[in-house]
């Protein structure tokens, strides 16, 4: 599968790497600008895909593990589910932002907690969105390892 | 005013997956000065993207250039072997 351009396999990896800086500032402006987890994880997946159509499946520079795929997609999930849950345990509602607490409802030291460092007083929009990127990120990744295998496999058996 | 979000988040996410990358694969080397060149072209996209998210704070993206310098430490740090 993999391409023998010596240009493609020059240019693919930092590109890749650009990708993935582009992927992860969308994934952190998402509250504020357009963009968000999907976006932002959908662009970091395009990193390694491109790595993984131009070196090849077993010979790639980012190539993911079936651990580490299993752990992020698990973060993403729970990560997300938590956050609902404690929204829905201190201000009653599922994926209440108890961040900004808009109906004053959330005491002080839980707003503290749940509050993003930044300018917007965003409150956990940007938590819900980096946990949204990381499964998307290795959500997208994974099909395409598990295309590439497919395609390897039927290869090999011709 | 210096926003610490992007740079904390970014950095934690440019750990993740610069954890993942391999400089030597193959035939193919990535040696220290092509890494250098990557990251000075990381550095002038970073800066060509403005002051990106908040447009308040240092005129270069911080959120950019924290997950760039997190990959490059990452695979420092926790890179594999194969």
């Amino acid at each position: 599968m993999s391409q023998n351009s010596i240009i493609l396999k020059l240019v693919s990896l930092p590109i890749s790497i650009i990708l993935i800086c582009l992927g992860i500032m969308t994934i952190l402006g998402g509250h504020i600008t357009p963009g968000g987890g999907f976006q932002g994880g959908a662009m970091i997946a395009s990193g390694i895909i491109l790595s993984i159509i131009v070196y090849g499946l077993g010979n790639s520079p980012l190539e993911l593990s079936h651990t580490y795929i299993e752990v992020l997609e698990s973060v993403g999930a729970l990560g997300f589910i938590i956050f609902g849950l404690i929204g829905l345990l201190v201000g009653g509602f599922y994926l209440y932002n108890v961040g900004t607490d808009v109906l004053n409802i959330v005491p002080q030291y839980i707003q503290n907690i749940f509050h993003y460092p930044d300018v917007t007083n965003a409150g956990i929009i940007p938590y819900l969105n980096i946990f949204v990127g990381l499964k998307v990120f290795v959500g997208l990744t994974s099909i395409v390892i598990a295309f590439a295998g497919f395609k390897k496999l039927t290869e090999e058996g011709e | 005013m210096l926003n610490l979000g992007p740079i904390i988040f970014g950095l934690i996410l440019g750990l993740l997956i610069g954890s993942q990358i391999k400089f030597k694969f193959g035939d193919n080397v990535f040696t220290l000065a092509s890494l250098i060149i990557v990251f000075i072209a990381g550095i002038i996209v970073a800066w060509q993207s403005g002051n990106f998210p908040f447009y308040t704070d240092l005129q270069i993206s911080t959120g950019f250039l924290s997950a760039l310098i997190g990959i490059f430490a990452g695979n420092l740090i926790f890179a594999r072997s194969k």
